[in-house]
């Protein structure tokens, strides 16, 4: 273990990741290494198809490498059982999706909370509800979607349905929050509205990994890795 | 915690587990109602039969057994018999209204008949309206029907019937003319009651079995009522004559006993009655008392020499063959239905496939949630629970509204289409017989809950196995 690798919250050792594709082998990422240290924004940019997304999914735990190693607090994720992982995804890594991917079924407070109930059982539920239910309306306030609790994703826009999906992300506290082109399908002002969040957070301390391809939005960052058909980039 | 939101969420929207819901209601219903028919028309006739034949009864070959009264005496002893009554069953022709029928005849003494099995029960013309019927076709006094079924007397005045004029009870189905009409009710107009009908017997000899070279006899009875027991098979094929009037036809009543030159002893035979038919006190264990009877038979027939075979058959040996084929018929049906119900588990898997489809970015959101493959599993199983705990409640209470009201609905059906599904000129009973068994309902609803969870197994298997990647890519 590096001294980098000691001081950091996420780092990454030469990751290789495979895809079959109708009928052909694709090397999506190349040997890539990387290092976050806690309350870092990093933003990974690249072209379409240079890995970004792919290396995003690998760090939340959603995929595992083919080669190569994750370590989270010096924990390597390739030893993570799936139960352990699905815990991981869970309590350290929160989500946010270009496509929001909120649940069309639940209002703006429920698709919140769902994540903080698949931490807990249904038993143990009734524990923690309330503080829960407390913590997700301040959540949503945070993101100005104090009027929108009972709100369905189908009655939302879609930069309050990225806010949803930021208040979702922060549930449970994660020690990561992970986004993969949160501004992506938003408009210029709508998209800057998101970022000022993610400002916000990040001044908080919170440790952001962003897959953008927008220069603008990386520009906002505190470090960005290149990605080019999938390696990193350096300049 | 997030199973049971999401179950109860995916449950109230639009129409694809509304149709899985409807696909086991409606098969769970099918199959309750189609037990609770066949049931209770099991259950009717396994009453119908016993409440005619009592619970055991001592038979011997057609031309009968002596000593009849004695072993009636002793069969009281025993603590289980309640009552026992001599009966003649032999068989025969009744002409009736010039139509001639072959007949089972049946000689019995009402009143004695009547404490072994629901005799009186049956008999079909009893009521003030068949009394004032009665009167006003075929008297021209009031008379009571219901007291010369008892009697199994003509009343010699009104009726202008010879003295000594016997009365005999035949079956609803027997007199030919006799026609229901479409609603299964029989008319007074239409009966026999008060017609003369001849009957013809064949008298046997009991040692040879031959029949006797007196040859047939023949006697003209008054018809004094008509009894309705509800299966077709015996209202259709019996008659009921007095005891002493059959015993004296088949010539079963003491007989001078001859000489060698065939001049009489001054000895008689004993009087023989073909059966005994023996009704056990409330609570009595069948078989053991079946048994006890058939010990106190064979210590009564060892002590007389002229017995001759005879056997103590409950009420469930002597018909267990008319009874298996229904049984029979209600398993075959069951099956049957239940093949059918198949359909459902099918349709719910299919159903459950299409919304693991529509679902499928929704899973690859949970997953990225930290939600578990076993987390997602369980709620499209449990999501299958529920269609089928829903579907079940629905389908019991669709099930039992219609077997509750089956002769109702049989009915509105006849009034708005003309369609009969239960002609009770062709079946056993006026009405639909049917009924609820607690236990057949709640093994229905549990085999109809678990096939909703197992046509849910595979899709939910889908779903967990989905690729949280390409889930949330899924387009």
């Amino acid at each position: 273990m590096t001294a980098a690798n000691r001081s950091s919250i996420l780092s990454a050792a030469n990751l290789h990741k495979h895809y079959h594709m109708g009928g052909q082998d694709l090397h999506v990422l190349r040997g890539v290494d990387l290092s976050i240290t806690p309350g870092q924004w990093l933003a990974i940019v690249g072209a379409s198809g240079s890995g970004k997304s792919t290396l995003l999914h690998l760090l939340g735990g959603l995929d595992r490498p083919d080669q190569g190693d994750i370590l989270y607090q010096g924990q390597n994720l390739r030893s993570f059982s799936t139960a352990k992982l699905d815990h991981y995804r869970n309590r350290d890594v929160g989500f946010v999706f270009q496509s929001y991917h909120l649940l069309p079924e639940l209002t703006a407070l429920e698709n919140v909370l769902i994540s903080a109930m698949i931490g807990w059982g249904i038993f143990k539920w009734t524990g923690p509800k309330k503080a829960l239910r407390q913590r997700a309306i301040e959540l949503l306030e945070r993101v100005g979607l104090g009027q929108r609790l009972t709100h369905k994703p189908s009655k939302l826009s879609g930069g309050e349905r990225q806010r949803v999906a930021i208040a979702r992300a922060l549930i449970n506290t994660p020690a990561l929050l992970l986004a993969d082109e949160p501004t992506g399908n938003l408009d210029v002002d709508t998209g800057q509205q998101i970022l000022e969040i993610f400002k916000s957070l990040r001044a908080e301390g919170q440790t952001i990994v962003m897959v953008t391809h927008d220069p603008r939005v990386a520009a906002m960052a505190d470090y960005r890795l290149t990605l080019d058909h999938g390696k990193v980039k350096t300049s | 915690m997030y199973k049971l939101l999401l179950i109860l969420r995916y449950l109230r929207r639009k129409l694809a587990p509304m149709f899985a819901v409807l696909a086991v209601m409606l098969c769970t219903a099918m199959v309750i109602v189609v037990i609770g028919v066949m049931g209770g028309f099991l259950e009717m006739m396994r009453q119908s039969v016993r409440t005619l034949s009592g619970d055991v009864t001592i038979i011997s070959d057609v031309t009968g057994f002596p000593h009849y009264d004695d072993l009636i005496t002793e069969l009281k002893k025993l603590p289980e018999v309640q009552a026992a009554a001599p009966l003649i069953r032999s068989y025969g022709m009744i002409n009736i209204t010039g139509k001639v029928v072959l007949v089972e005849v049946q000689g019995i003494n009402p009143a004695q008949m009547d404490e072994v099995t629901n005799f009186s029960g049956t008999i079909h013309w009893k009521n003030k309206h068949a009394s004032d019927e009665l009167s006003r076709f075929r008297l021209n006094e009031h008379v009571d029907v219901e007291k010369y079924a008892a009697d199994m007397q003509p009343p010699s005045k009104g009726w202008n019937k010879p003295a000594n004029r016997r009365g005999m009870i035949t079956g609803i189905e027997v007199n030919p003319w006799e026609t229901r009409d479409d609603d299964g009710n029989y008319h007074f107009d239409r009966s026999p009651v008060g017609i003369d009908a001849r009957v013809t017997v064949m008298p046997l000899d009991p040692e040879t079995g031959n029949l006797l070279a007196t040859g047939p006899a023949v006697q003209t009875l008054t018809v004094v009522n008509e009894f309705k027991s509800g299966l077709y098979e015996i209202d259709s094929k019996r008659i009921y004559l007095p005891f002493d009037v059959l015993q004296k036809m088949l010539a079963m009543e003491p007989q001078d006993i001859a000489d060698e030159n065939l001049r009489p002893t001054g000895e008689k035979t004993p009087a023989r009655a073909s059966e005994i038919v023996i009704r056990l006190k409330e609570g009595a264990n069948l078989e053991t008392s079946a048994q006890k009877i058939r010990e106190t038979l064979m210590r009564f027939s060892l002590m007389r020499r002229d017995m001759p075979a005879t056997a103590a058959l409950t009420w469930e040996q002597r018909h267990g063959q008319f009874l298996g084929a229904v049984e029979k018929e209600k398993g075959l049906l069951v099956v049957l239905f239940a093949f059918i119900s198949l359909v459902a588990v099918v349709m719910i898997g299919v159903i459950f496939y299409m919304i693991v489809l529509e679902k499928t970015r929704d899973i690859g959101t949970l997953r990225s949630l930290g939600a578990s493959r076993m987390g997602v599993a369980s709620i499209f199983l449990g999501y299958g629970l529920a269609i089928g705990l829903i579907g079940t409640v629905l389908g019991v209470a669709l099930a039992a509204s219609i077997v509750w009201n089956i002769n109702e609905i049989q009915e509105l059906l006849f009034k708005l289409f003309g369609f009969k599904m239960w002609d009770p000129r062709v079946y056993y009973f006026d009405r639909i017989p049917a009924r609820l068994d607690q236990t057949e309902v709640t093994i229905i609803a549990i085999t109809a809950v678990l096939c909703s969870v197992v046509g849910s197994i595979i899709p939910a298997w889908l779903a967990a196995r989905l690729d949280p990647i390409e889930a949330l890519r899924y387009e």
